[in-house]
């Protein structure tokens, strides 16, 4: 096969031992590489019963077909194991440099299984690899890693890391590289902590051959130029994803107040144009991205001065409106805490947040928290909470298994409180605001999560584009956002489509918001670039299996459709405020709607036998 | 003379894309791969990506450093492989001030920008641009760009480079 690195590497840490397997054909005709590939192995490896923090564990990280392509955002690689939060699937996702170079070394994943009693790190150079002693690294952050490492090595490699927090085994903890790029959800960084992998350093001095040499550049240039010319890539450039604050405000769908609410009155203190008045200092892509929603910013003086990779509007939202913080310079350090640390900054935000609503409630006092104040709003609280949770110290401890753990251990009522699915803290779409957010967090694999499917069809006007994937049958419903219906369809075809994008290693962006690369685009740089013959529809099945692959997995580790649901806060109690008041999310009728869709059992949520048939997963 | 041209960026500009990196290596090796290209992208912290091209230098030390005489200028001005000529032995590689000269580790030939455009006209950023010394002294009249280059020298252009 063309344009990748040809080798997958295992790697036992129990035993040290370092083997290179060539990528099976026949799984990427299946599962192409990335999120595919890993379902599939992982599938095959983890049975019931295993222990996330456990050797049995295995812990991949791939990049996908195109990772290291030409392709306008080809930059991405996945990581996936059985998660430390949720106990199901966990998978996460980050651009940066770390995939390309690896396929330039030779590898498109490596395989992470056993634990190793002492801190190693794996070092490769092209077709040298070896696992190195880590004590030196062990306990220092993410950018110290990096640092340490290039600096030995040299300057041009590219680095994996955990920091503390993956070491404390912190449940929601990232696995970072190039700084501060992040797969942050599923605590993945926890398991590769347990697994005592303090890092992958990386160089490669090879090339990637090309299927159709001749034309390539020919194709990319019409890619280039249909990515420069999308009316949302200036502002991509101009904000990355920050001036979403205002957006979601203007639709009531800025988690406020640990959800309480879709509206924040200090929403404009930590908004997009807030950041660029005063801290913004420049706009950094990843590889092949012309995106560019990479924010470097700085705060100057005070005592949350830093610079570096901060924020997106995960962390706006997570740290600043969930926490009632219009303190925008605390939102910022915050973010770059997190990534120095190696953490998750939507579950650290969210797991904060819960705590002060149930402070505000009386539920948590000075006697649980070691005497900090946990009022809402409270920026220093929230900067000290972060540096307790990485290193596990004093109530740090309690929330560093995240919110659902916590409420279990604190009760008091304090479940209530708890904004989660599957024990994952929702992401930033406080979806009585749009519907279609409501159902995405439910069926995505890895628990609450908007990125699985990433229905943002709905979000703002693209009534062309669900014409133009759906038919026009689906309008108005399936456009308006406070709609339930046919959300069901629109996030089945976005979850298939989505989970396509992670094995071929494209961004999101580009592909789904805004809505620029489709299948057939896709199908066309796999023929250029690795020689493959899909159509778009072998694509999409594909993706459809994938999807009910990962449904297997957790359906080993006990998830059905009672699983698949929201916090009644979001599904019973109206929406208070704001342009969405009044509405609730009609999750039921959405998730009979999907279901049908799916070919799954109503009752059950499962794959029905005739689906696993028609998708090859029937043995 | 003729005023000679190069390609020089802006590393506050530049967002590190690498795109100028693989367009070089497909255009002219018709692979993707920045040990193929005649172009380097070094990241920097803090928010520094710098953009690097061979400079054309008027003194031109790879051209008198060459035992083989396999490097020549153009009458318009460009420093030219010749890869008949050229046996890889690397002196140009060693005299380059820029680090802008490399083997090409298929071809066992040097190869170096020659100010063809193709990823100037490509970057997203716009980033890049053909310059000659008077023009650039016109762009960056506070200095700012040329201070930063200088600034990190050291980084930029190793004496010993692994890339
Ligand atoms: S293409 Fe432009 S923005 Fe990208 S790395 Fe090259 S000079 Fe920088
Ligand atoms: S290759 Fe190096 S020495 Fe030769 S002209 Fe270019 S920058 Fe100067
Ligand atoms: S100007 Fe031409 S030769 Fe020079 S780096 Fe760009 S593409 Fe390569």
């Amino acid at each position: 096969m063309f344009g990748v690195g040809g080798e997958i590497l295992w790697v036992d840490m129990t035993k040290g031992k370092i083997e290179k397997v060539p990528i099976d054909d026949d799984l990427v005709s299946k599962y192409l590489l990335g999120a595919g590939y890993l379902s599939k192995i992982l599938y095959d490896m983890i049975p019931a019963g295993t222990d996330p923090l456990g050797e049995k564990n295995v812990l991949g990280i791939a990049t996908g077909l195109l990772t290291g392509s030409m392709f306008p955002q080809a930059s991405r690689h996945v990581v996936a194991a059985l998660s430390p939060l949720t106990d199901v699937w966990g998978e996460s996702h980050a651009a940066g440099f770390f995939g390309a170079e690896l396929k330039f070394a030779g590898y498109d994943a490596i395989m992470f299984t056993g634990a190793s009693s002492d801190p190693l790190y794996l070092n490769i150079e092209d077709s040298k690899v070896e696992l190195l002693d880590a004590s030196h690294l062990w306990g220092k952050d993410v950018f110290e890693t990096d640092d340490i490492l290039r600096k030995d090595h040299d300057r041009t490699f590219r680095t994996l890391s955990i920091g503390q927090a993956g070491e404390n085994l912190v449940r929601f903890s990232a696995i970072m590289n190039d700084r501060d790029r992040a797969s942050a959800r599923s605590g993945l960084g926890a398991v590769m902590g347990s697994k005592k992998i303090k890092a992958v350093s990386v160089k490669g001095t090879g090339k990637l051959d090309v299927a159709d040499p001749k034309n390539y550049l020919k194709h990319m240039d019409i890619f280039y130029e249909r990515m420069m010319a999308n009316p949302f890539t200036p502002g991509r450039v101009k904000f990355g994803t920050t001036s979403l604050v205002e957006m979601m405000q203007h639709i009531g769908r800025l988690p406020s107040y640990n959800m309480k609410q879709g509206v924040f009155d200090g929403y404009e203190k930590i908004s997009g144009d807030a950041i660029n008045e005063k801290y913004l200092v420049k706009a950094r892509a990843d590889y092949s991205c012309l995106q560019r929603c990479g924010r470097y910013t700085a705060v100057r003086t005070g005592p949350y001065a830093f610079e570096g990779g901060a924020p997106e509007f995960e962390t706006q939202s997570s740290m600043g409106s969930r926490c009632g913080n219009d303190n925008l310079e605390s939102v910022l350090f915050g973010h770059h805490l997190a990534n120095q640390y190696g953490m998750d900054t939507i579950s650290l935000g969210g797991t904060i947040s819960w705590a002060m609503e149930a402070w505000d409630e009386g539920l948590l006092t000075a006697e649980d928290t070691g005497g900090i104040d946990l009022s809402w709003g409270n920026a220093e609280t929230i900067i000290k909470l972060t540096k307790m949770i990485a290193l596990r110290e004093g109530f740090g401890d309690v929330l560093a298994d995240g919110s659902a753990a916590a409420a279990e251990r604190i009760g008091r009522g304090t479940e209530k409180f708890v904004m989660t699915v599957k024990k994952q803290e929702i992401a930033g779409q406080e979806p009585r605001a749009q519907k279609s957010m409501g159902l995405a967090a439910v069926t995505a694999a890895r628990g609450a999560d908007h990125l699985y499917a990433f229905p943002v069809l709905d979000e703002a006007g693209f009534d062309k584009e669900i014409k133009e994937r759906f038919g026009e049958q689906y309008l108005p419903e399936m456009a308006d956002r406070l709609s339930p219906k046919y959300k069901g369809i629109m996030v089945k075809e976005c979850e298939d489509f989505m989970v396509m994008v992670e094995s071929v290693g494209l961004c999101k962006y580009g592909t789904q918001i805004p809505p620029e690369f489709y299948y057939d685009d896709v199908a066309l740089t796999l023929k250029i670039h690795n020689g493959l013959d899909l159509t778009g529809a072998q694509l999409q099945e594909i993706g459809e299996r994938i999807v009910n692959l990962n449904r297997l997995f957790n359906a080993r580790f006990g998830v059905t459709r009672k699983d698949d649901c929201l916090p009644d806060r979001l599904t019973k109690e109206k929406a208070p405020l704001g342009p969405s008041a009044g509405e609730v999310v009609e999750l039921d009728m959405m998730l009979t709607e999907y279901y049908d869709v799916r070919g799954w059992d109503q009752e059950t949520g499962l794959p029905l036998k005739e689906t696993l048939k028609r998708l090859g997963l029937d043995n | 003379m003729t005023e000679l041209k190069f390609v020089f960026g802006d590393p506050d500009i530049c967002s590190g894309c690498m795109v100028c990196v693989n367009v070089c290596s497909m255009f002219y090796s018709k692979v993707i791969g920045p040990t193929r290209s005649r172009a380097r992208v070094v990241r920097l912290e803090p928010a520094l990506d710098f953009p690097l091209f061979c400079r054309n230098c008027e003194d031109a030390p790879c051209i008198d450093a060459c035992p083989e005489s396999a490097l020549t200028r153009t009458s318009k001005g460009i420093v030219i492989v010749n890869n008949r000529k050229c046996n890889g032995t690397g002196a140009c590689v060693e005299a380059c001030p820029y680090n802008a000269i490399h083997i090409h580790p298929d071809t066992g030939k040097a190869i170096k920008c020659i100010q063809c455009g193709q990823c100037v006209d490509r970057c997203p950023a716009d980033a890049i641009f053909t310059t000659t010394t008077v023009d650039l002294a016109e762009r960056d009249k506070d200095g700012r760009m040329m201070a930063l280059h200088e600034k990190h020298k050291d980084e930029l252009y190793p004496r010993e480079a692994k890339n």
